[in-house]
């Protein structure tokens, strides 16, 4: 998966009503909360095969920051 | 020669805290979102002196209208909310149900593996001549372990008990049961203090995990991200097995009723399966996350709506310990 698609995804599954960019922080979005957490969780493991735990929750910020945490070789 | 599910009873406790409810508590929530999501809608909290015993008591009385109670050679009791350090919570419900003597009871703490693990142990003790009528007991109250300010876990569980007999039958009507553990995970999912390791703690520290949940060492703490990657690494895969030990493919098997633990994550490990929907039991709108009381419920209420002579069902319980287990049954009528 390329980034901007990736970008595309997180707006949709977590039903974001202001757009995302690579520098968006995550956890300032209205949406940000526990569900929004599991249901990045299923996401990423359904697309990456990538298990984020509690401390990868933690350090998230940016959505570079996520795609950092996923692993960069994992995008196109 | 075998055993058979030939009732299923439960009773939720007469607190129904709606959605509605805990948004007057906690009011920046979305709990619209919650309901898509998680599926529920409400869920029952015991009162300050009401305990899982009272509410295991209720669900055996509304199965003795169905069954003698005379018959029940052993008592099995699923809690983690015991009445007393001791004696045996089992004990204490014979006498209280004033069933027979000559029988055996015991507790087992287990949470949301507990039903699968009761129906194999009694399946056990009547396949091997020892008794012909088990009472499975499944009692939880976490809602007493909850901190009023852990909005996450308010949300999800409630309280329940269910009563199942399992009896003799000359036609087998269990398959086979599977079992996982691994202790590595005990703290992900845990009430630290108030038992043996550590003292319950008066002025215990408030923490805040999550997304602004409050709780201290004294109450229930649940890593959510972490519960939910065990379970979706663990489960499907577990699942599988389960089918294999029972030689039956997922085309073979009528339901899937998996621990109602949440409905995103329900999905999920459905996805994973690849099982239609209409084959994977999904509601805990009612009720909410009752720990080991899920599965029977389930299975009273999925029997109840639908009619049919036999079924199999493949059940499988997940969580707390970290603990799992899952099995064959065959279910035949209205439970």
């Amino acid at each position: 998966m390329d980034k901007k698609s990736f970008i595309l995804k997180l707006q949709n599954d977590l039903e974001l009503e202001t757009e995302i960019n690579e520098t968006s922080i995550l956890k300032d979005l209205d949406e940000w909360d526990s569900m929004t957490e599991m249901v990045l969780i299923g996401l990423v493991n359904e697309e990456f095969s990538v298990r984020l735990n509690h401390d990868d929750i933690e350090k998230i910020s940016t959505v570079d920051s996520l795609i950092e945490i996923i692993g960069f070789d994992k995008f196109d | 020669m075998g055993a058979i599910i030939r009732n299923i009873e439960y009773v939720f406790p007469d607190q129904k805290i709606t959605n509605e409810n805990l948004l007057e508590a906690f009011p920046d929530y979305d709990f619209d979102k919650f309901e898509e999501k998680v599926g529920i809608k409400n869920r029952y909290w015991v009162t300050e002196n009401e305990t899982a015993l009272d509410l295991a008591v209720k669900a055996c009385l509304k199965l003795f209208t169905k069954i003698d109670s005379k018959e029940i050679d052993f008592i099995l009791y699923c809690t983690q909310s015991p009445e007393y350090f001791l004696p045996t919570t089992a004990c204490v419900l014979q006498n209280k149900l004033d069933l027979r003597k000559d029988i055996g009871a015991l507790d087992f703490n287990l949470g949301c593996s507990g039903y699968p693990y009761g129906l194999s142990i009694a399946k056990g003790l009547i396949n091997t001549g020892q008794v012909k009528n088990v009472l499975l007991v499944t009692a939880e109250t976490y809602s007493k372990y909850l901190h009023p300010n852990d909005r996450s876990n308010r949300a999800i569980f409630g309280d329940a008990a269910t009563a199942t007999l399992i009896s003799f039958s000359e036609k087998e009507y269990f398959g086979d049961f599977l079992f996982g553990t691994d202790g590595s995970g005990y703290d992900k999912l845990i009430v630290k203090n108030g038992c043996s390791r550590n003292a319950y703690d008066f002025n215990a520290e408030e923490k805040v995990y999550g997304t602004n949940n409050t709780y201290t060492d004294n109450n229930l703490y649940m890593n959510g991200p972490e519960v939910f990657n065990f379970t979706s690494e663990v489960i499907p895969e577990f699942t599988k097995e389960v089918l294999l030990k029972n030689n039956k493919s997922i085309d073979d098997i009528h339901q899937f009723v998996l621990h109602q633990a949440n409905s995103f994550m329900l999905n999920f490990i459905r996805k994973r399966l690849k099982i239609e929907e209409d084959k994977f039991y999904r509601n805990l709108s009612d009720g909410g996350n009752t720990v080991s009381s899920t599965i029977p419920i389930a299975l009273k209420n999925y029997s109840q709506l639908n009619n049919f002579d036999e079924q199999d069902v493949i059940i499988v319980g997940f969580g707390v310990g970290l603990s799992w287990s899952g099995g064959l049954i065959t279910i035949k009528n209205k439970l």
